[in-house]
């Protein structure tokens, strides 16, 4: 793993951008929201590979491309998570202020 | 906790570029990522032997081909590999090397260049042999087709390197291996080749055992000429050392009393056994011939010439063929040579005389046993009697002084008596002989030196008109 995010370090840092970014933006979203079942239904999913991936049960290229999209995936949420929680708090305050 | 699902209910929109991320990413770095693990699982193999080691990389899966030496070996490598930071699987495709049995190697050379087949046991042993075989054959192509296989015989390494060695010392042949068992064939390059070959083989590694030793040398060739115009004899070729060398100059010079002696003899070892005493008993042989040579080639004595007279031809074929030593053969090409113009009596006594002073005839000591090597003078004095029929001949011995008298004269009487049998047997009339003993009463030298001695021990003719 760690030769993974050595290797691909310019990769997993534009996936966490992206993340930063639509976290960012989610926070103040108004569009459509994934429905809590899908949610859970998508978790279980991503799980399902997940597993499949430790498992190495995908052969060569498929294998390697599915973990860097794993990385890449997990990069991505790392960085959604923190662009929302930032946001969250620019808002709160914004607020506060306004009241 | 609330907002952050909330939130995460609206971060699917950013799925969109990060797919595009990873396609693109999927598709810049799948290369690069397999030349690198293809570069680091090669280094990882760098300290492990291995055979027809093969590496193929697909997205972080290594197929990892090889033949390995030893079962320790193949894990080792398979770990090495799988320890490869980024590898993922390794797909093991590795076996052990293949087990000869037996294990054959082989060194051949012929006129142009020296061709190693059969296995060698690791890839270090097969650059060490193929090492020393440019070492040991400098300036000789050395082909190089030797497989690798498991099975060798433990310090085979060092059985190869020495008889690459020998090898060496062939003109053409080979040397093989095969389990613990050395044979060689072949012709040596030089005389004494295969007397080296032989010593050497006897320090093989142990456990190993020659199982056949065929090599031919070149034939070991004596030669001597006899040439009565220029009445010299010369002797070529080689003798095995000094010592044989003066032992067959001195018999040349007791047996070829009469002729000068060449000697472009050469030491050389190679010999086959009984040598001296084959060529001694050639050159005898030699020695009765009016012109002739003798060759000498291995085993085999070749003497060719003109023997004096008809008996001297009989007597030289039968004796040459069974007084050579055992397993020596004989061909003797013996002729006669024409007859000589008779000559009158003043004449004949004039030639026995010029031939019993250049030569004496030899006796064993104190005794009246001709010695063999007076056999060339007793046959010239034949020849001389044969060209003068009509006269008759007084054969006389004397003895030197030391002794009993009566010992003396009789030893000189059996003395000319043996003379004259040898005579006869040659095939003269004993009517035209006569013997006579004179014992020491008539010395020509004084008795008090060896010198004088040597020269009172003597058998003189005279020659008597026919009545």
């Amino acid at each position: 793993m760690t030769y993974l995010a050595m290797f691909h370090w310019g990769w997993l840092l534009g996936a966490f951008l992206i993340g930063f970014g639509m976290g960012w933006i989610a926070v103040v979203y108004r569009g459509r929201s994934v429905s809590r079942v899908w949610i859970q239904r998508l978790s279980v999913i991503a799980a399902v590979i997940v597993g499949i991936a430790i498992a190495k049960v995908v052969p060569g290229r498929f294998g390697y491309w599915l973990d860097l999209g794993l990385a890449l995936f997990g990069f991505y949420l790392v960085g959604c998570a923190i662009g929302s929680w930032l946001r969250d708090i620019v808002v709160v305050r914004q607020q506060t202020r306004v009241t | 906790m609330h907002g952050f699902y909330r939130w995460s209910a609206k971060w699917w929109p950013g799925l969109i570029p990060l797919a595009i991320l990873w396609v693109v990413a999927a598709w810049v770095s799948t290369i690069p990522l397999e030349t690198d693990l293809t570069a680091r699982s090669t280094a990882a193999l760098k300290n492990t032997i291995l055979d027809k080691s093969q590496i193929t990389v697909a997205g972080r899966d290594v197929s990892f081909s090889a033949e390995a030496f030893s079962e320790d070996g193949r894990r080792s490598a398979v770990s090495s590999v799988e320890a490869t930071p980024g590898v993922r699987l390794v797909n093991d495709e590795t076996r052990l090397v293949a087990e000869a049995k037996p294990f054959v190697w082989v060194a051949e050379r012929d006129n142009v260049r020296v061709t190693l087949w059969g296995t060698a046991p690791l890839p270090a042993s097969r650059a060490r042999i193929v090492e020393a075989a440019r070492a040991a054959l400098s300036g000789t192509e050395v082909s190089d087709r030797m497989g690798l296989k498991r099975g060798a015989p433990p310090r085979f390494d060092a059985a190869a390197v020495l008889l690459l060695d020998q090898v060496a010392k062939l003109k053409e042949g080979k040397a093989v291996i095969s389990d613990t068992n050395v044979s060689l064939s072949g012709m040596a390059r030089d005389l004494g080749g295969r007397e080296a070959i032989a010593a050497a083989l006897k320090n093989l590694p142990e456990g190993f055992t020659v199982a056949a030793n065929d090599i031919k040398a070149p034939p070991y060739v004596f030669q001597a000429n006899k040439d009565p115009v220029t009445n010299t004899l010369t002797l070529s070729g080689y003798v095995p050392d000094n010592n044989v060398h003066a032992a067959l100059a001195s018999a040349a010079g007791r047996k070829f009393g009469n002729e000068k002696i060449v000697d472009n003899l050469k030491a050389s070892i190679g010999a086959p056994g009984g040598f001296a005493a084959a060529v001694t008993t050639a050159l005898g042989a030699l020695s009765r011939l009016s012109t002739g040579t003798l060759v000498v080639s291995d085993r085999e004595v070749k003497l060719s010439g003109d023997a004096l007279y008809e008996v001297a031809a009989d007597q030289i074929r039968a004796s040459l063929a069974r007084e050579l030593p055992q397993g020596w053969q004989a061909k003797a090409e013996v002729s006669v040579k024409p007859a000589a113009a008779p000559v009158d009596a003043s004449v004949c006594q004039q030639l026995f005389a010029q031939n019993l002073t250049k030569g004496r005839i030899r006796f064993e000591p104190s005794s009246a046993s001709i010695n063999v090597d007076s056999a060339g003078l007793l046959d010239r004095l034949v020849e001389i009697a044969m060209r003068c029929p009509n006269v008759r001949v007084e054969i006389a011995g004397h003895t030197d002084g030391d002794g009993d008298a009566a010992f003396n004269q009789s030893l000189s009487e059996k003395r000319a008596l043996a003379v004259e049998e040898y005579l006869v047997k040659a095939g003269l009339p004993a009517d035209r002989f006569s013997t006579i003993g004179y014992g020491s009463t008539q010395p020509i030298a004084t008795n008090d030196t060896d010198e004088g001695k040597l020269q009172n021990r003597r058998i003189e003719f005279v020659v008597r008109q026919a009545p």
